[in-house]
């Protein structure tokens, strides 16, 4: 990437590596001990997915999506990013839409999961998301209470839910759910290689 | 634009010469006669003229962008506050911030509201379209959240929208509102509007990037200042941090010369009096979390300055490496 490419990406990250670091941190201590309750069911999804209960799953899903995109937007990102109040009202528009199709039950896959590229590729980044995110901090000298998990963090649960979609949903409607965690996840690694090279 | 001495400040530095010799009990530089060159005040920082009034300004200032924005984090408040305070304590007056900065107004307003506000303050902020609302909006909503009566100068971010915010700054300004009007610029871009700007309407600051590795601004920006007497404010003198992270990391040892010459003790020395010895440049903002490396950042107002050629070696020096 070249320089200038970088000054451009440096203009919409206006924190540093350390202070998004202690950020993380402080809403890991702010809403510990939730992170179980979130991981549970982000596993019981998980299991609702995989015996092709979709509609139930995606009701689950739905209200984690509104929990990241104000706990974890609106009232603790937007202090260090202008742009952090819109990605929330992003996370409540995906969390809006996932209610919209449990609830119509349009978009949901006919079939139970099989062994398709899409299913096992789901599986993995969901895995990936609910277990091995967490596990990331820990590895690196984090307490339990500062792992990032999902539902709590952006990250674990947008790649959880990526994987979770792709296994749940069929059609137009699995494309326009993947907007926002596909989006969010390029932001969050932008992000990322900018505050680790700068 | 050349390094070589032009006639006027020849003239200037003959005269002071002359002054130095004839009358050893007046100070070695009259005031404000060789406005170019920086004085010191009583901490020892040096101090350049920023308007037609004789006010001056310490030569290094300070900006918040990235460093200043930590949110709530009562931790990381009180850190950032120690180092507003060791700003303050070494002579410090500029303090530049912006909207865009995330939470950095707030912690101004946080730091200021702990130490109290000395007179040295010179409160810069900016208007920046995308936060939303107009100048005098935002010009509002930034005072509270600095928690200061008024700014001295507020400036317009980017070049956006200049326009309109510039008629309304100027409103302002008239009104006693706020002290003076700027427009910034970074790395380089929109040279060409600025220049049309500065040249056609009445601006007291300019902010643009200047550092030893971008020197574009010497060509025709940085002389045209001078010609109209506005005040220039060099934002990222560190080039974001990489420019003294790659000095460090070569291990590379200071040459003797800019010691001796330059009277430089480490690379924030020499990077920072390079800039700060221009002499159309007002103020250099670097930005920093540590109070070390305010310190660092301070130590390097304080003379002697390089000479037009002691700038020279230097600009060779560094692109040798």
């Amino acid at each position: 990437m070249s320089s200038g490419a970088g000054y451009q990406l440096q203009q919409f990250i206006p924190f540093s590596h350390d202070v998004y670091l202690r950020l993380l941190e402080r809403i890991g201590e702010t809403y510990w001990p939730w992170h179980l309750a979130t991981l549970l069911l982000g596993v019981i999804v998980l299991l609702l997915a995989l015996k092709h209960k979709a509609r139930a799953g995606s009701l689950l899903l739905a209200p984690l999506w509104l929990v990241v995109g104000v706990a974890f937007f609106i009232r603790h990102y937007a202090e260090l990013n202008w742009a952090g109040s819109y990605i929330g009202y992003a996370f409540i528009g995906e969390a809006v839409l996932l209610l919209c199709i449990a609830l119509s039950g349009k978009g949901l896959a006919k079939t139970a999961p099989d062994k398709r590229p899409t299913v096992i590729i789901g599986l993995v980044l969901a895995l990936t998301g609910l277990v091995g995110w967490p596990f990331i901090g820990l590895l690196s000298g984090d307490s339990w209470y500062q792992a990032a998990v999902f539902g709590i963090y952006a990250d674990p649960t947008a790649l959880t839910t990526l994987g979770l979609l792709l296994i749940m949903f069929r059609g137009g409607l699995l494309w326009l759910s993947i907007i926002i965690p596909l989006l969010w996840l390029v932001v969050s690694g932008l992000t990322w290689w900018v505050l680790l090279n700068s | 634009m050349s390094n070589r001495l032009n006639r006027r400040q020849s003239l200037k530095l003959l005269g002071a010469a002359v002054t130095a010799g004839l009358l050893p009990s007046v100070p070695l530089l009259s005031w404000p006669a060789f406005a170019n060159l920086p004085k010191p005040d009583d901490s020892g920082i040096l101090q350049k003229p920023f308007d037609n009034t004789g006010k001056t300004l310490p030569v290094i200032g300070m900006g918040t962008w990235r460093t200043f924005n930590v949110g709530s984090d009562p931790k990381l408040l009180d850190a950032r506050a120690q180092v507003v305070k060791a700003f303050f304590e070494l002579g410090g007056g500029l303090i530049d911030s912006s909207p865009m900065y995330g939470s950095a107004p707030d912690v101004m307003g946080y730091a200021l509201q702990k130490l109290g506000q000395p007179d040295s303050l010179f409160s810069a902020e900016k208007v920046w379209s995308p936060a939303g609302g107009s100048a005098q909006e935002q010009v509002a909503e930034l005072k509270s959240r600095w928690q200061v009566d008024r700014f001295n100068l507020v400036q317009i971010h980017n070049l956006t929208d200049w326009r309109e915010h510039l008629a309304a700054l100027q409103q302002m300004k008239a009104e006693g509102k706020i002290g003076h009007i700027g427009i910034t610029t970074s790395h380089g871009r929109r040279h060409q509007e600025l220049e049309q700007i500065m040249t056609a309407h009445d601006i007291d600051f300019i902010q643009l990037t200047y550092n030893i590795t971008h020197r574009e601004v010497e060509q025709r920006l940085l002389p045209l200042a001078q010609e109209k007497g506005i005040a220039v404010i060099a934002n990222r003198p560190y080039d974001g941090g990489s420019l003294i992270k790659g000095l460090q990391r070569r291990n590379q040892p200071l040459p003797e010369w800019a010691t001796t010459e330059c009277g430089c003790r480490n690379w924030a020395d020499f990077l920072l009096k390079f800039i700060v010895s221009h002499p159309a440049i007002t103020c250099a903002i670097p930005a920093t979390t540590q109070v070390v490396h305010m310190q660092e950042n301070m130590a390097a107002g304080h003379g002697p300055m390089p000479t037009a050629e002691g700038r020279q070696r230097m600009q060779r020096y560094v692109a040798a490496l």
